[in-house]
């Protein structure tokens, strides 16, 4: 029996609405609007700010953050702003002399030097012209890359690196886009889930879900793809449930991390993978997920 | 965006192992939301959620002169724009070769006299018709805009109401038509039979349908067939097929239009009415 | 003459039943799309303006890249069955090139352009349905859809109609009947928070001694239209906000 088409009329219950998950009140600065007034001159201007006579005013909408006497207001969605040591997720867009332009969701293409890769034979080795010249082998446009971002020049482009077993181009797998507000910061990005699924959740929204990793696979500087191997069925099953219970938290504007999907997981489970395309399912999903996250904090906090 | 091999295999093989990217087969559809009346100006309209796919399609109607060679019939053109909010590449002319694409499909699907009979438009024998404007706007792309736009552009001519007409004078060559102002007096089209799309893509050894923007990539060939009442209005193909497989395409199409008219013609009989919703919820 | 006198009746109501310094009701709603950075939606009365805003990204063509600024380029378009009469383009002509270039100037007097060297900022407009005060609406529904993206801006940019009725009397917001009817029309697009004047655009002529009061109403009309808009910018970021629990905001 081949799945239902669902066609329905939009109607105010169907659509989904942000519930909130904490009840904290945050003061939200829009932009026109004065953060610091000008008897307070002690502060140093951050982001999403600008001075105006000496008053300090936002510039963006959203939450005030305060660090000693750095001030800004973070916006709420906007492009990926790095920092460095962060975990991202790329799709090589361009290959250049000595380096490659990847998409990073950031204002302007991130950079991969070829001086910043591990090449295959040993990691200190010299960069020749020979190599110059197989960077399209190595990696080409469209490929997808993992890496961290090594510094951030002037002008605001990335500049990446991939020199840690880790990072390296991606193999199968499924590419999910969400807002980078949503990932939340940790310390590792690179997760390997319990139900056979490895997903890698890049600060700048992109997350990668592949299948699992193995680790007695020698990793040659990660520029081998194996596209002869078929995916068992059983693990492609649980990665588009994770695609899809991702989604369906991100909809929600639930904050992903590696406890709230492997919850909403477990959720998940009384629905078929194709039924978590459905609205309702999608927030019954978040809502559930949220519940247990909720009880998982009171608990650690008693 | 283009994808890497990896991804392309991952998905190729997702589709030979009958199990998609999202969990859906081979026939599996996406959540459609179907939202009619939502255009004021308009005699008919609708507005189309296809996942991330946005369509709305207007009617308007306005009088004019049938054609000599098809005297008791009126006219129906379509006219797609594909907006910039789409996707920057649209911006000025560059989304206008899709959209004459998608109306030219749209008007060869639509020429065929059983899909929608054009003699309910006649108003005076080679005189006076109603020329039915079907114009779609495209919001947004993600993926398998064929079947969006003919859902859309079927559901807006089912909310179509065509004024009535409550008496003409002739006078030697001017013909007056006195148009009922009351708004409640109208009658409805027959939509019945108005043709569906289907494309229908062929990844590797197999056809789906509904393919999403990856999906669309990794395709070798697709057919878009209009099915209006278990009849084929419409084939075009994309790329190269052999003669089996387009068969195979054919039956996958036709099956999955005849589902998809059932459902789509459920929900419009029981559109609530006078609802608010529109882009605000 | 006596076309104008219709436009306020003898207990001050207009044409709609609306008083002449009232706005017709605005609602609107941010995040409508998923793929660009920033959107909106707004009505005004009855206009109807949807708005995308994609960047701040790369600029397409390098040689028009600015080393020390990003460019802003805007689109109006108009939905060919937005207006009673069936248009028969949607973009390219006059009027809407026109609007594409005012969009434009309005939109870089407060975009921090200085921001984002190299980069390009796209804003695209998309009338639905026109009822009067479609440039207004634009730029409004625009400002709501750079709010969206995150792009930094000095503040609110709003703009407003206003007309002469009857003569003497100033009315804000004028819809298409109005705009038929007759009196000239006045849009002026500002910033309200320090009540500077951006652009300023008039039709039809009236005497200068009638220009102070008029601009004043508009102003005062963009004014009200910044209030609606910063409570439903301040009410979309809090939903969206609390749903993540604000775990990665620090304070």
């Amino acid at each position: 029996m081949s799945q239902t088409i669902h066609i329905r009329t939009a109607s105010q219950e169907n659509r989904i609405r942000p519930l909130p998950s904490s009840q904290k009140n945050h003061r939200i600065f829009t932009p026109g609007e004065e953060v610091i007034k000008a008897a307070h001159t002690n502060f140093v201007r951050g982001h999403g700010t600008y001075e105006d006579d000496g008053d300090l005013k936002a510039s963006v909408a959203g939450v005030k953050e305060q660090v000693n006497k750095l001030i800004s207001v973070r916006p709420l969605k906007s492009r990926y702003n790095g920092q460095v040591g962060e975990v991202l997720v790329g799709r090589i867009s361009e290959v250049q002399q000595k380096k490659w332009k990847v998409e990073t969701n950031s204002r302007l293409d991130s950079l991969l030097q070829l001086s910043s890769v591990n090449l295959p034979g040993g990691e200190l080795r010299r960069r020749s012209i020979e190599d110059q010249h197989m960077m399209r082998q190595y990696l080409q446009e469209g490929d997808l890359i993992s890496a961290e971002v090594q510094s951030v020049f002037t002008d605001g482009t990335l500049s990446l690196h991939t020199r840690s077993l880790r990072y390296g181009k991606l193999g199968q797998g499924i590419l999910v886009k969400v807002l980078p507000l949503l990932i939340k910061k940790c310390k590792i990005h690179f997760h390997n889930l319990p139900f056979g699924v490895s997903l890698i959740l890049g600060n700048n929204g992109y997350v990668f879900i592949g299948p699992p990793i193995n680790d007695k696979e020698g990793n040659e500087g990660g520029f081998v793809q194996n596209l002869e191997e078929v995916v068992p069925k059983e693990t492609r099953e649980a990665m588009a449930r994770v695609r899809n219970c991702i989604l369906a938290l991100a909809k929600n504007f639930r904050m992903l991390f590696d406890t709230s999907i492997v919850f909403a997981y477990e959720e998940s489970l009384k629905y078929n993978v194709h039924e978590l395309l459905l609205p309702e399912a999608m927030v019954d999903v978040a809502v559930l997920t949220q519940q247990r996250l909720s009880m998982l904090e009171n608990y650690e906090s008693h | 965006m283009s994808l890497c091999e990896a991804e392309k295999t991952f998905i190729l093989h997702g589709v030979a192992e009958n199990f998609r990217v999202d969990g859906r087969d081979r026939e599996g559809y996406r959540p459609i939301e179907l939202e009619t009346d939502i255009v004021q100006h308009a005699f008919g309209s609708a507005r189309l959620r296809l996942a991330s796919t946005d369509i709305l399609a207007s009617v308007k109607i306005e009088i004019d002169t049938p054609l000599p060679e098809k005297p008791f019939e009126g006219k129906i053109e379509f006219f797609v724009d594909c907006s910039a909010n789409a996707t920057p590449d649209f911006e000025g002319r560059g989304g206008e070769q899709l959209a004459i694409e998608l109306a030219n499909i749209l008007t060869s699907a639509y020429s065929a006299p059983q899909t929608l009979d054009l003699r309910e438009l006649c108003i005076l024998k080679g005189e006076k018709c109603w020329k039915l404007y079907v114009d779609i706007l495209v919001l947004e792309c993600g993926g398998n805009l064929y079947d969006a736009i003919s859902l859309a552009v079927k559901a807006a001519l089912f909310n179509t109401q065509v004024p009535k007409i409550n008496n003409m004078t002739i006078d030697g060559e001017n013909v007056d038509i006195d148009v009922s102002e009351n708004l409640l007096d109208c009658r409805r089209l027959n939509v019945k039979h108005a043709p569906i799309l289907v494309t229908v893509c062929k990844i590797g050894e197999h056809c789906i349908v509904d393919p999403s923007l990856e999906e669309e990539q990794c395709m070798m060939s697709s057919v878009v067939v209009a099915v209006s009442n278990n009849h084929f209005s419409t084939i075009t193909s994309m790329g190269s097929l052999h003669e089996e497989t387009l068969f195979e395409c054919l039956n996958l199409g036709h099956k999955v239009a005849v589902r998809l008219n059932q459902t789509l013609i459920e929900t419009l009989e029981k559109m609530p009415q006078n609802q608010d919703v529109g882009f605000l919820k | 003459m006596s076309a104008k006198q219709q436009l306020i009746n003898k207990i001050g109501l207009r044409l709609d039943g609306r008083r002449a310094n009232e706005l017709r009701r605005i609602r609107c709603k941010m995040g409508v799309f998923s793929q660009p950075d920033g959107s909106a939606y707004i009505e005004q009365g009855l206009t109807k303006v949807l708005a995308a805003v994609y960047g701040p990204h790369q600029t397409r063509n390098k040689q028009k890249a600015q080393h020390d600024a990003c460019i802003i380029n805007t689109q109006f378009s108009m939905a060919v069955f937005s207006t009673t009469d069936r248009k028969k383009r949607p973009r390219g002509d006059r009027k809407s090139i026109e609007l594409s270039v005012l969009l434009q100037q309005a939109l870089s007097a407060v975009i921090e352009t200085d921001l984002y060297p190299f980069s390009q900022i796209d804003v695209y407009v998309e009338v639905l349905h026109a009822d009067g005060g479609i440039y207004a609406a634009c730029v409004n529904a625009a400002t709501l859809a750079i709010i969206d993206a995150g792009i930094p801006i000095k503040e609110y940019i709003c703009a407003c109609t206003a007309s002469l009725a009857n003569d003497d009397v100033p009315m804000l917001d004028i819809s298409h009947q109005e705009e038929i009817l007759g009196g000239p029309t006045l849009t002026i697009t500002a910033l309200p928070m320090s009540e500077k004047i951006v652009l300023m655009e008039m039709s039809q002529r009236f005497h200068l001694d009638h220009l102070p009061k008029v601009l004043d109403k508009a102003l005062e009309g963009c004014k009200d239209i910044k209030e609606i808009l910063d409570e439903a910018v301040k009410d979309h970021v809090s939903k969206i906000g609390s749903a993540t629990g604000w775990a990665n905001a620090s304070s």
